[in-house]
């Protein structure tokens, strides 16, 4: 069964294709002030001619819904559900951490995969590998937090823990690949390998074939945080009731 | 003439509408949610909460237009999508959705100009309009006067400089406290109120272009509202909303007339959310006839933003082989 894997997380577009757990292509473009929208699908016929796939051979599609880039999950997904829609086949959404930590999951610790947020903050999540397993558990859940924020849940954990993914491009300037600190972080900074789409593909396949495909109307982006103007307004209500209560 | 069926899709502001039109004229569905409630409480459209409305529908609104014209997906001849002009976000949820089925089943897809869709709105509800004609659009976003000579093919010969109509009733409404959407509300009111009561400028009604401004007009509202307070004088809201909807209508069609007498055209046809307006469509008819002019509107339900506008677009681009690649962007203005 050949899967397509579609990761529009970060300002990196990354597509790939697998066929039965085998890596047919794991294509990626980073072109700044190119909107995924407008280079999505056109990268995937390019691609699909190449390696002389037709659509109609695909089996699945499996979509990275965030968290991420608002406007890039939404690039993703719309684009997700038009195929899944259209060729009459499943769809299964993967969350965009768990597919960066599939990447480093052989690491002896505890995996924390972050992607830049808005303003200062990163969406992270840490994992675990289960013992004598492949799979990972989330041992932190999914949240958006400063540096420092992030910086003091370090403290909790006595292991080894692996900060990786792209939103270290914004805290480690220099051109070091690798960084470690308090003799048990190491920050993984430079990385040679396309984010998430074939490990979002390979995650796919594993559900499918489980039975466990996503109900194509109901999948939505996971924002983790709502509109800068629900959140205005969230404020503004709290604000009254503690004048309404304190008087 | 064998069939042709268009999938429109339009997401440019905050209606996520599906649409499945045959050769242009005839509508087999036209599904539209609205999010009206939802940007009501901020008092205006909230750009990132209408991305998210539109990803939330996009899907289930496409669904339901195919089952309503009783229609399979592979039976459609293209797909129409308005990618601009229109809210960045609200645009892209679109596209990427359009790009998708296109490419999945093969069939064309055809940019359409969300402005074009409100001209072409009035052919399926109107069989005899001949071009060329003169089109008044105006709505939320745009007032706008066009030259049509052709099918598909546009003049801009003015639009406004600063506010666009719609957007006047809105703000006005909005420093009234009277809610959004400020179109309908103020219209409501203003039918209890004296259209002459109070005398609003009529801007740019002395000048022979063909531009619109309405920003002083909002101004001149305001000034005249803290005016009033200061002095403690009591004005009917229903006075002001009414005189000040007289100043838009008046200037309105002073200005598409002055269009239709500089180009020596008779047909006109209006377009947009405002031209739900009563009061617009009866005074715009009135001095149709007074003038000598044929004027078209849409029904109402057709004024407001849906995709059925944007397949009838569509189908004229494909049947003159306009279609695009999957390069197609968004754009804003």
């Amino acid at each position: 069964m050949k899967i397509l894997g579609i990761d529009t997380t970060t300002d990196i577009l990354n597509l790939a294709i697998i066929d039965n757990g085998n890596i047919i292509f794991d294509y990626m473009i980073n072109k700044p002030g190119i909107t995924h929208s407008s280079i999505i699908v056109s990268s995937l016929k390019n691609i699909m001619n190449i390696a002389e796939i037709n659509i109609k051979e695909l089996g699945g599609i499996a979509v990275s819904i965030g968290p991420g880039s608002f406007t890039g999950l939404r690039v993703g997904l719309a684009t997700a559900k038009g195929l899944a829609f259209s060729l009459s086949i499943p769809i299964v959404a993967v969350n965009s951490l768990e597919s960066y930590a599939l990447r480093w999951k052989e690491l002896p610790g505890l995996l924390c995969p972050i992607i830049k947020a808005r303003k200062d903050d990163y969406y992270f999540a840490f994992f675990k590998k289960e013992k004598n397993h492949s799979r990972l558990i989330k041992i932190e859940d999914y949240q958006c937090l400063d540096w420092i924020g992030i910086d003091r849940i370090f403290d909790k954990y006595k292991e080894h823990i692996f900060v990786f993914g792209e939103g270290l491009k914004e805290i480690i300037r220099d051109n070091q690949a690798m960084y470690s600190y308090k003799n048990k972080v190491v920050l993984i900074a430079r990385e040679q390998e396309p984010p998430g789409a074939r490990n979002i593909a390979l995650l796919g396949e594993e559900r499918l074939l489980e039975k466990k495909e996503d109900n194509i109307y109901e999948i939505s982006p996971f924002y983790i945080k709502k509109s800068a103007a629900e959140q205005k307004r969230k404020e503004q209500k709290n604000c009254r009731e503690d004048i309404n209560k304190n008087g | 003439m064998a069939k042709k069926i268009i999938l429109g899709i339009e997401t440019t502001c905050d209606e996520t509408s599906v649409a499945i039109v045959e050769n242009g004229e005839k509508i087999l569905s036209n599904i539209i949610a609205s999010q009206i409630r939802i940007h009501q409480e901020y008092g205006g459209v909230v750009p990132e909460i209408a991305s998210r409305e539109h990803m939330k529908n996009i899907l289930i609104t496409c669904a339901e237009a195919l089952k309503k014209a009783g229609m399979q997906l592979r039976e459609i001849d293209g797909i129409a999508i308005a990618n601009g002009p229109g809210l960045k976000g609200s645009l892209l949820v679109g596209l990427s959705f359009a790009k998708a089925v296109s490419f999945a089943l093969d069939k064309p897809l055809i940019g359409v100009n969300h402005i074009e869709g409100h001209i072409y709105a009035n052919f399926l509800v109107h069989r005899n309009i001949k071009v060329p004609f003169i089109s008044l659009i105006v709505s939320g976003g745009h007032t706008s006067l066009i030259l049509v000579n052709e099918i598909g093919q546009h003049e801009l010969l003015g639009a406004t400089r600063d506010d666009a109509a719609g957007e006047v009733f809105d703000k006005i409404a909005k420093y009234l406290n009277l809610g959004y959407p400020g179109g309908p509300i103020i219209e409501k009111l203003a039918l209890k109120g004296v259209k002459d009561a109070i005398t609003f400028p009529r801007p740019l009604t002395r000048t022979p272009n063909l531009d619109f401004s309405f920003s002083g007009l909002k101004t001149a509202v305001i000034y005249f509202v803290n005016e009033k307070k200061k002095i403690q004088e009591e004005q009917k809201i229903e006075d002001i909303c009414a005189s000040f909807q007289q100043a838009i209508i008046e200037t309105l069609i002073h200005k598409t007339l002055l269009a239709s007498e500089k180009h020596d055209i008779n047909t006109i046809v209006v377009g947009g959310g405002v031209a739900a307006n009563e009061s617009l469509r009866k005074g715009m008819l009135e001095a149709g006839k007074a003038n000598n002019k044929k004027i078209f509107f849409p029904t109402k339900e057709l004024c407001t933003d849906n995709a059925a506008m944007i397949a009838v677009v569509g189908y004229y681009k494909l049947m003159k082989g306009f279609t695009d690649s999957y390069d197609l962007d968004v754009y804003t203005e």
